[in-house]
């Protein structure tokens, strides 16, 4: 009789220690789920880059590179920096355009273009680079970095990569 | 879990001190499932669970939260609209709080009609009286942190009260302000008032108020 009584003392005991942990378990998944998506939230955050309109299409011109001035809006967590950048429109056919980014693949200069060669030269180390973006010569390693770019009603529209 | 609890406790003995913690008779008319109006006698443990859910989230918050007036409320709007649970981890810091500080006062009250502030525990309730400033401190200094017009004319109201102080008044406010102004200054002040001053102080008296109620125990019943 007393062994009887014995074992469910043990057992209520343990019914609510196992109470107490399922309830712990509980407030833990409950805060744990959320606070972690919390933490985690901003680095699984992709960048997002819209669509930035940079120019009018008849601004453009037909036979040598344009330079393009527009503001890139960069948000930075609850930071928003805006700063001015520019590009060259390069024409390639009717209505098909391609935009490189005036920043020489070297150190990151700004480009110039040469009329007299058809060729862009970075004034800092003598890169060079023709109308296409392939480097001509000097150090760059790499051709010029290209722009996303699309056309929407008589206006050019670009997108940083 | 066992076998890490068995490790443990070979090395390091902890079986009296879990034992001396967790296995503490609650009298019947304190315990809720023997006396359901013993539930009063369980505020006093919900605030602090409250208090414990504000430590965490407030933790957490603090991950994205900027104590300037430039970002602020930039920082704020951020982790409402576009942290992942955001809104939900503030509003539990922000309902919590209130929460928190209506279960302290409860609980005042509960040990205030029970005459549970008497011999021997009078140094218990001085304790709590200080708990009880600290937290509507937490209050008080958390307001203005989303740094939005309620958070700045509440601050502006609550300092002019503060003013109102015969002889130190306009002193102590402009201490409160770090200046003449409520501005960077204030933001900054209250911010590590909130996280740093407050939390230090919030350790030492809970430390003291259990202490002294596991040494005396819980009050007789009326």
């Amino acid at each position: 009789m007393t062994a009887t009584i014995a074992e469910t003392t043990t057992s209520r005991r343990n019914f609510l220690a196992n109470g107490i942990k399922a309830i712990a378990g509980f407030f833990i998944l409950a805060l744990g789920i959320p606070l972690t998506g919390f933490t985690i939230s901003s680095a699984l955050k992709k960048d997002k880059h819209d669509w930035i309109e940079a120019a009018e299409l008849g601004d453009l011109s037909d036979d040598k590179p344009t330079r393009i001035t527009y503001h890139y809006r960069r948000k930075d967590g609850w930071m928003t920096t805006e700063s001015r950048k520019t590009a060259f429109v390069v024409k390639e056919g009717n209505d098909a355009y391609t935009v490189f980014a005036s920043r020489c693949t070297h150190l990151g200069c700004g480009l110039d273009w040469d009329a007299t060669t058809n060729q862009f030269k970075c004034p800092c180390h003598g890169g060079v680079f023709d109308a296409h973006g392939n480097v001509v010569e000097g150090p760059p390693p790499r051709p010029l970095v290209k722009l996303g770019c699309k056309i929407e009603g008589r206006k050019l529209f670009v997108m940083e990569a | 879990m066992g076998r890490i609890y068995a490790f443990l406790d070979d090395r390091l003995n902890l079986e009296p001190l879990v034992r001396a913690i967790a296995d503490h008779p609650v009298p019947d008319h304190a315990n809720p499932l023997k006396t359901p109006k013993a539930l009063m006698y369980c505020f006093g443990g919900i605030a602090f669970m409250l208090i414990l859910l504000q430590i965490v989230t407030g933790m957490f918050l603090m991950l994205y939260y900027v104590p300037s007036p430039d970002h602020a409320y930039a920082s704020v709007t951020y982790i409402q609209d576009e942290v992942m649970f955001g809104s939900l981890v503030r509003a539990v810091h922000r309902v919590g709080a209130s929460a928190a500080i209506v279960m302290v006062f409860l609980h005042m009250m509960r040990v205030y009609f029970t005459g549970a502030y008497k011999k021997p525990r009078e140094l218990n309730w001085i304790a709590g009286i200080f708990l009880l400033v600290i937290v509507i401190g937490f209050g008080f200094s958390g307001y203005l942190l989303p740094w939005d017009q309620k958070a700045y004319w509440a601050t502006t109201v609550g300092i002019n009260l503060v003013a109102t102080v015969p002889l130190v008044g306009d002193f102590l406010a402009n201490v409160l302000r770090g200046g003449s102004e409520v501005g960077a200054l204030t933001l900054v002040r209250f911010f590590v008032i909130h996280v740093m001053f407050l939390p230090a102080l919030l350790l030492v008296f809970l430390a003291a108020h259990f202490f002294m109620i596991r040494r005396q125990g819980i009050s007789q019943p009326l």
